[in-house]
């Protein structure tokens, strides 16, 4: 169900963008807009994650638990919702992220065997 | 998403999207700014926020989305789970379903009677507006009296508070000109009346101004129910003549099937109106303010209300009974009443309503607490489950509420069975109703029920749920799993839970049980009253002469036509095979069967009381009356053939009045002449005249066994014969055969007549009977079940503090206690929970049993014989029920029991 509402756009990658925001999340709490900000600059620009898949996609993995949201006040002085990382999203994390890997490492070999 | 987003504007999940918004809006700003820092104009700045967002309604959408998608699946995970736990103890699923869905259908049953009764409003448009008029002579303790034609001229001109005001008299009237001759229920009113309620015809049309006639005009508008029984439901029926009491009338209208008159009437529902306007033969005339005869029914000017009318119209009485000293002397006490027409209708049904409704709300929540204390049984041996998975990471709050989830079902599907059960059966249910309830032909399935029962039913299930639910969840983890083995929780506390839970289901049923014991000696009290006759035997019938518009048309005008008519039917039907005695009264004579009629009298040669104006009610009979109905003669004698008109004025006087003035001996008021106003008898007003007393007879119990008796005065049929008439046989033949019987007599001496109601007098006295009766079975049925479920209770929860201590009972059993030491132990902590209980339910009663004083007969709310009798009944069923587990106790086997932990 929630894959074809999250609808995330072409500019991050097709079911990668729970593990970024997971990851993003594991330094701490943060907001949305620091999230977008965060992986823009950490990707040195290449990946941008466009608000309209963010909120959504913050809400749904909310509801699966794997995030927590509390309502904060942002670096001037703004209300922000906070989010942050819960027990089952550590793990949820772990888990994207081996299945990343997986994944990556997969392409790369069907890379190297063409070459 | 439009679905979502409709389903989230119907959850009222505003709070949710409020949040929504200040978020996005937040990052907005955060970029707005900034865009801001890094060199954009203002407006740029916002701009390009704005735009990263793209459709930001969309966006909006979405995100509010995933809010309700997560709260949509966690409530179905948890009503997933909530079926299987129901699924996989299917016992205990059905007896919670059976409880609850009796607790919660008696509840919409009762709903939907008082709904339809109580709350919903006259199907009229502005009903709030309409108002019975009533006028109270209050010195003579008369209240309820009807109206004169020169009072409601001053109503309607002079009064300033009604919009519409209108008389509403309800007559019997003769068709004629078919096969046979029929009676129907007719309602003379003025020609604004429809106009009044607010009302259309479905066919055809109501009156038109022109039809304001003094005497009667000649459209009638006839109801729907008579129109499909006499007229096979012909749309052609309109311009049809008919013959009213040998008039001719032309068919103007039809209404719609759910009209109906909103005011008393006669017998039954009104078949059709006449219109007229008071002023003209055959009317009483002249016009007097003294001769109050009809019924008025008003509508007052918008926004006034009925205290603000009610002030105006006081002062307005006190300028007439200034004006007309003479027809309103102030020993006569005259106020103009008004009560709302809802509130007329509905009587005094409205006390018995609330307190039924009262009852079913006891019962269901006896039925929950019993829920609840089987629930938090099962806790104990779910604990283990609840320990285990708050131990791996569920939350409390997550765990309460799939707890709540399961019982909420539960109370959903027993709402569901028990509103299907009650709407199947509801005409059966509706048979079990006294037929006088008023405004039952308004009871349906209406959305309104469809919410109470809705719900109850939610309700029902978080109140029963909600105290296991916080009881499994707190569970202590370490002791739970420890203890878990057996299935066992930390038990203490919820013993006592349990005990208290038991200690107000037996209080409750206690209340109930008190209210139906008072119905029960009211009951049983008025049924001890003598009512001064005899019922047994007596089949009575009914028969109407016809009244013509024209005094020449009309066959019985004189009083020696109408005499000669009564003495051949009492001659014919007297000959009747099986028929002992007959006698002929006119309708007020009657017992239990016709609104009283009162009208004043004077004593001759007694100085008149100025302070009060003395009234009686008045009926005519033959010789046989008295003989036919048993009543025995005190002093001086019945009525004879003589006693006609060419004979004294003659009365009999009944031994409330002759004792009220005659104190010494009944027999001093013979020969005692008696003076009684003037009378209105069919279209001649019988002049004020002198009567000289011949006889006492024993009181006879007109208006009701619990009515205070109302002195009586009965005139001679021959002497003053009526237009209307009872026909009184004691017989003990077939009351149905008879009537026909009767029937052939009545058209054999005039073909244009006919009889109707016959009933037996047993009969009669029964529906007198059956409001009080219906109210006594009902509140005894619900008390009944309470005093069940409340033993149910009491034995679930001794049982289950035995099986806990069958340790503890082994051990002492080892250690040298006598059974008889264990028995005592056992039934002393039950008895203990009882007589809690008991008192807390004694004390409720006392506060509780005020709302039914008016219900109740010679008895008081606080009778001691009751509250004694029903508290000993009760002790002794919970202490029968908390015996036998305690007997098993008692037999356990110490080495069993010792091995048992």
């Amino acid at each position: 169900m929630g894959e074809g509402l999250v609808k995330p756009k072409s500019d991050v990658l097709q079911g990668t963008l729970a593990l970024l925001v997971l990851k993003t999340l594991e330094r701490g709490a943060m907001h949305g807009y620091g999230i977008t900000l965060h992986i823009q600059r950490v990707s040195s620009e290449v990946l941008r994650v466009e608000e309209g898949s963010l909120y959504p996609a913050l809400h749904r993995m909310e509801q699966d638990g794997w995030i927590s949201a509390e309502w904060g006040a942002s670096e001037n002085n703004r209300r922000a919702r906070y989010y942050q990382l819960t027990a089952k999203g550590r793990k949820q994390l772990a888990e994207e992220e081996k299945n990343w890997a997986r994944l990556a490492a997969a392409v790369a070999s069907v890379l190297r065997f063409a070459q | 998403m439009s679905l979502l987003s409709r389903l989230a504007g119907l959850l009222k999940i505003h709070r949710l999207e409020r949040d929504v918004e200040d978020e996005l809006r937040a990052h907005i700003e955060m970029r707005a700014q900034d865009n801001l820092a890094a060199g954009m104009s203002p407006e740029e700045a916002r701009y390009d926020a704005q735009r990263r967002f793209g459709n930001s309604t969309l966006v909006k959408e979405d995100t509010r989305a995933m809010d309700i998608v997560g709260w949509i699946e966690t409530t179905g995970q948890n009503l997933r789970y909530a079926a299987r736990m129901l699924r996989r103890t299917p016992g205990f699923t059905l007896v919670a379903i059976l409880t609850l869905a009796l607790g919660i259908g008696a509840n919409v049953a009762i709903f939907t009677v008082v709904h339809a009764v109580l709350l919903e409003p006259l199907p009229f448009p502005h009903p709030e507006e309409l108002v019975r008029v009533y006028d109270d002579l209050r010195t003579s303790n008369t209240h309820d009296v009807e109206m004169s034609v020169p009072e409601l001229w001053d109503l309607r001109d002079k009064s300033g508070v009604f919009q519409d005001i209108c008389a509403t008299l309800p007559a019997d009237a003769n068709i004629t000109g078919g096969d046979h001759p029929e009676r129907v229920e007719a309602l003379i009113t003025n020609a604004n009346y429809f106009t009044m309620l607010g009302v259309h015809a479905e066919l055809g049309r109501t009156y038109v101004p022109a039809d304001a006639l003094p005497g009667f005009s000649e459209p009638v508008v006839i109801s729907d129910a008579y129109w499909r029984r006499a007229f096979g439901a012909d749309p052609k029926v309109l311009g049809t003549k008919i013959r009213l009491d040998g008039d001719l009338y032309t068919v103007a209208g039809v209404m719609p099937p759910g009209f109906r008159h909103p005011g008393r009437t006669l017998g039954a529902d009104v078949d059709l109106w006449v219109t007229g306007g008071f002023a003209a033969v055959p009317f009483p005339m002249p016009v007097s303010r003294a001769i109050r005869y009809f019924p008025v029914m008003g509508r007052l000017k918008p926004g006034l209300s009925v205290a603000q009318a009610q002030t105006q119209l006081d002062n307005f009485v006190a300028q007439l009974t200034r004006q007309f000293p003479d027809e309103y002397p102030a020993a006569a006490g005259w106020l103009i009443r008004l009560v709302p027409a809802q509130e007329d209708i509905v009587g005094n049904v409205r006390t018995e309503l609330f307190v039924l409704f009262a009852a079913v709300g006891f019962v269901l929540l006896i039925a929950c607490v019993n829920l609840a204390n089987l629930l938090l049984a099962r806790s104990a041996s779910r604990q283990r489950e609840m320990a285990i998975r708050l131990a791996i990471g569920a939350g409390r709050a997550r765990l309460i509420v799939q707890l709540l989830t399961e019982s909420v079902l539960l109370g959903t599907i027993s709402g569901a069975a028990a509103l299907a059960t009650v709407f199947s059966l509801k005409n059966s249910l509706l048979r079990l109703a006294p037929a006088n309830l008023p405004r039952l032909n308004e009871v349906a399935l209406s959305p309104s029920i469809l919410i109470f029962a809705f719900f109850i039913s939610i309700l029902t299930g978080l109140l029963f749920g909600l105290a296991p639910a916080l009881q499994t969840a707190r569970a202590d983890q370490t002791t739970a799993l420890r203890e878990g083995s057996r299935g066992a929780g930390s038990s203490k506390h919820r013993l006592r839970f349990c005990r208290f839970l038991v200690a107000s289901e037996i209080a409750l049923s206690l209340m109930l049980l008190i209210g139906a014991g008072l119905l029960f000696r009211s009951f049983w009290q008025l049924l001890e009253v003598r009512p001064g006759f005899d019922p047994h035997h007596v089949t009575t019938a009914k028969i109407w002469l016809a009244l013509p518009n024209d005094p020449k048309n009309d066959p019985y005008l004189t009083i020696e036509k109408r005499a000669a008519f009564h003495q051949e039917i009492l001659r014919r039907i007297a000959a009747l095979p099986g028929v002992e005695q007959a006698a002929i009264g006119s309708p007020s004579s009657a017992p239990m069967d016709s609104k009283s009629t009162r009208s004043p009298f004077r004593i001759e040669g007694r100085a008149s009381d100025l302070e009060r104006i003395p009234v009686a009610e008045v009926a005519s009979v033959t010789p046989g009356y008295f003989c036919v109905l048993k009543t025995p003669l005190i002093a001086g004698r019945f009525f004879t053939d003589e006693d006609n008109a060419k004979g004294q004025q003659v009365i009999l006087i009944d031994e409330t009045l002759a004792h009220r003035y005659w104190s010494n001996a009944d027999s001093d008021a013979i020969g005692q002449r008696l003076q009684l106003g003037a009378a209105f008898e069919g279209p001649n007003l019988a002049a004020a005249s002198t009567f000289t007393i011949v006889g006492v007879v024993g009181n006879i119990k007109s208006d009701g066994f619990d009515a205070a008796s109302a002195p009586h005065i009965y005139r001679a049929v021959y002497q003053s014969p009526p237009y209307g008439a009872v026909v009184y046989l004691r017989t003990t033949a077939d009351p149905g055969l008879l009537g026909e019987a009767v029937r052939s007599e009545v058209q054999h001496v005039d073909p244009t007549i006919p009889v109707f109601d016959v009933r037996t007098m047993d009969f009669i006295v029964s529906a007198f009977l059956a409001e009080r009766r219906f109210a006594l079975e009902l509140l005894g049925i619900f008390a009944a079940v309470a005093l069940l479920l409340a033993s149910i209770g009491i034995y679930g929860v001794m049982t289950y503090t035995f099986s806990r201590r069958t340790n503890e009972i082994g051990i002492r059993i080892a250690m040298g206690a006598q059974r008889s030491d264990i028995l005592r132990l056992a039934v002393g902590e039950g008895a203990l929970v009882v007589a809690v209980g008991v008192v807390a339910g004694l004390a409720g009663s006392a506060v509780m049993t005020r709302f039914l004083q008016s219900m109740l007969f010679d008895v008081k709310a606080t009778d001691p014989l009751t509250y004694g009798a029903i508290a000993g009944l009760l002790t002794a069923v919970t202490l029968l029920a908390c015996l036998v587990p305690a007997h098993r106790a008692t037999r356990v086997d110490p080495l069993t029991a010792l091995r048992h932990e």
